[in-house]
């Protein structure tokens, strides 16, 4: 069983980044959008095991529980728990077709790009779920905790075709610090100051 | 002790260290300026890769250093780029008190540079992408400084610099396929394509240039022209490093023609969507974009001349850029707003910001007598001898340019409305140093040291523009290390 189980494990992997991805998209509850992130990451490490040694592929999950971490603890007040622009019922269908439309180009394009890139079925459409479903977060949100979490899906997909490319121990380790610096970033933009801008100047006028 | 020590590691370490001085603004402004000036200095005598003699001691900076197999190398033909850029570091922290940039400009200005350094220098050049996405993180405090509003500018520029990243890394990936197997004609394809990609988001190509005017206009302008002119220049520098080190690239039938339309094509969108603006940052945001249009014009050229007038806009162009940056920052000290609306009548007011905003984009726009005219005018014309619609497109969006210039500046003369019917005459909105300054009251709102960096930057412009030949033959060497260019 269990090792029925390791057999099907790219199987699973990919059906959970189809459901986090989604969940990602269509959540507006920060709590469990940073839960999903990291079952995201956790799906990610399972599809990098394809290509790297256990080890190096467990830097992708702890830099990515630790974004998420960050991201989590930035967060200002429990009780802003629901994102004040939550979505209404016809944008919420909106995402849900945009998504089914990047599954469908993503499952017709997987085809094509393994001819150019000999690799493992699921870690290519894996990758690409992540990078279109990334992408087309980015270009849905205007909200720093949600732009942060589409950029940490997005590049996580890159990662994930990246490494099997590319097993530099050095690289992996670059990469989870720009993981960790995006992560930080997020933090620092979430404690800023928001609202509309005042036309103050700069501190130290001469 | 190594070149990549003294001019990669040191700046960063330096920011770091000067971030404890922050409180005393002045101070920490002088230590930065006077450190970049002996970065500057030691560039251009300091002994790379040779041996000299001081005395009985013999001194040698070594050009490379490994870390964990990979190198960072600054020889010797580094020289000018390094003097330019500690140049460019030097004058620009110096004036960031004037200017009433935040204090943070300078200990993440000096990391961002030592990051942006080693990312040219850094073999194999992969990394650079991670250099430069690295140096983009650090750039978003100064961006959105703590307790201030930031917009949508900034994330904006975070995801199309952060989107490069993984373009670049990838187009490595292919790029050594390609040298292993040159005939793998897919190979060529893909790295083709995730170089143009990975290039388009960090130069901000058309259309992924929209987050310059609207960081421009949201972020302080003397923080967003520090940014603007290092991360342009770097990231030529890097695409010239490319096309060196690769012929097949070079030898690409179409690549020249297509970075020429490419160019033509920011030129002509960024000059177009100037004439409609409202905003003077704006107008900034569209300038910063010409010029990268106009750099890789001159990179379409593909020949000798090509790369020295691509080489000879820098001077020019970091004088221009800093003295428009300054000015806006000027006017938002004064005024408290770069719009047009705010800004009206603001020659009177602030006369010599006034000026040196006209100075610089009109330079931009490429006015006879200005620093940029002659260096324009010759590559105008080599563009038309290769391709006549790039050089229209050019001449359309210029026209663009000049022409939002000239809305600008009647904006900026014009006295505030007058209303024909007899009614009460709206008050003027009052100026805090007008009301507060407890000097005799002058009939210019600019203090004496900003009227000194911004007659300073006026004089420049004028005096590259009438005495060309003497002034921008100075950056030739920056083309030195690039010796597969023709």
């Amino acid at each position: 069983m269990p090792a029925q189980l390791m057999e099907q494990l790219p199987l699973i992997a990919m059906v959970v980044l189809v459901i986090t991805t989604l969940f990602l998209l269509l959540s507006q509850n920060w709590q469990l959008n940073i839960l999903a992130l990291a079952v995201q990451f956790l799906a990610v490490f399972a599809l990098t095991t394809l290509v790297w040694p256990f080890g190096l592929a467990a830097v992708k999950l702890v830099a990515g529980w630790m974004a998420g971490a960050v991201l989590g603890a930035s967060q200002p007040d429990p009780a802003l728990v629901e994102d004040p622009q939550a979505v209404g019922s016809a944008t919420f269908i909106f995402r849900l077709l945009v998504a089914v439309l990047v599954w469908v180009l993503v499952l017709t394009s997987t085809t094509v790009i393994t001819e150019i890139l000999p690799l493992p079925f699921p870690l290519i459409t894996g990758a690409m779920l992540l990078i279109g479903m990334g992408l087309i977060h980015l270009g849905m949100t205007t909200r720093p905790l949600r732009v942060l979490l589409g950029l940490l899906t997005t590049l996580s997909g890159f990662e994930l075709l990246y490494a099997a490319v590319e097993n530099s121990v050095l690289v992996a380790g670059l990469l989870a610090m720009v993981t960790l610096g995006l992560a930080l970033v997020g933090a620092y933009l979430l404690d800023a100051l928001p609202g509309e801008p005042s036309g103050d100047t700069e501190e130290g006028s001469a | 002790m190594s070149s990549p020590l003294i001019w990669v590691v040191l700046p960063i370490l330096a920011g770091f260290g000067l971030w404890f001085l922050r409180k005393r603004y002045a101070t920490m402004a002088l230590a930065a300026s006077l450190f970049c000036l002996l970065l500057a200095l030691l560039a251009w005598v300091a002994p790379i890769g040779t041996a000299a003699r001081l005395g009985p001691l013999s001194i040698e900076i070594n050009p490379t250093l490994e870390f964990a197999g990979r190198r960072l190398v600054l020889d010797a033909s580094s020289r000018t780029i390094l003097i330019y850029i500690y140049v460019l570091c030097a004058f620009w922290f110096a004036g960031s008190v004037a200017a009433g940039a935040n204090r943070l400009l300078i200990p993440f200005g000096l990391g961002i540079t030592g990051l942006l350094v080693g990312a040219l220098a850094v073999e194999p050049f992969l990394y650079a992408a991670l250099l430069v996405e690295m140096a983009v993180l650090l750039a978003v405090p100064i961006f959105a400084p703590p307790g201030k509003w930031f917009g949508q500018g900034v994330l904006r520029f975070l995801i199309f610099q952060t989107l490069a990243m993984p373009f670049i890394l990838l187009a490595g990936w292919a790029l050594a396929g390609v040298e292993a197997n040159p005939t793998n004609t897919t190979l060529v394809t893909l790295s083709t394509v995730f170089l143009g990609l990975g290039f388009a988001f960090w130069l901000a190509v058309f259309p992924f240039y929209t987050w310059i005017p609207l960081l421009a206009e949201q972020s302080y302008p003397y923080i967003s022209g520090f940014f603007f002119l290092l991360l342009s220049t770097v990231t030529l520098l890097l695409g010239l490093n490319f096309l060196d080190r690769f012929g097949w690239l070079r030898a690409l039938p179409n690549l020249y023609p297509v970075i020429g339309q490419v160019g033509a094509l920011m030129i002509v969108t960024a000059g177009l969507w100037a004439a409609f603006q409202q905003n003077l940052s704006r107008l900034f945001g569209y300038g910063v974009i010409v010029e990268t249009g106009f750099s890789l014009l001159a990179i379409s050229l593909s020949n000798s001349l090509g790369l020295d007038l691509f080489a000879s806009m820098f001077v020019p162009r970091m004088i221009m850029l800093g003295l428009w940056a300054l000015s806006l920052s000027v006017l938002l000290q004064r005024v408290g707003s770069t719009r047009f609306e705010d800004a009206r009548g603001m020659v009177q007011k602030l006369p010599f910001a006034s000026a040196g905003l006209a100075m610089a984009s009109l330079s931009l726009a490429g006015l006879p007598l200005l620093a940029v005219f002659p260096i324009r005018q010759v590559l105008m014309e080599e563009v038309a001898r290769q391709s006549l619609s790039s050089a229209l497109w050019a001449l359309i969006g210029t026209v663009g340019m000049l022409y939002s210039t000239f809305r600008a500046l009647v904006i900026l003369a014009r006295e505030p409305s007058v209303r024909l019917e007899a009614q009460e005459m709206e008050p003027e909105p009052a100026l805090p140093s007008a009301a507060t300054s407890p000097t005799p009251a002058r009939s210019f709102l600019e203090s004496p040291v900003q009227v000194v960096l911004l007659l300073i930057g006026i004089s420049g412009l004028l005096f590259i523009g009438l005495f060309p030949r003497a002034f921008l033959p100075i950056t030739a060497g920056l083309i030195n290390r690039f010796t597969q260019l023709p």
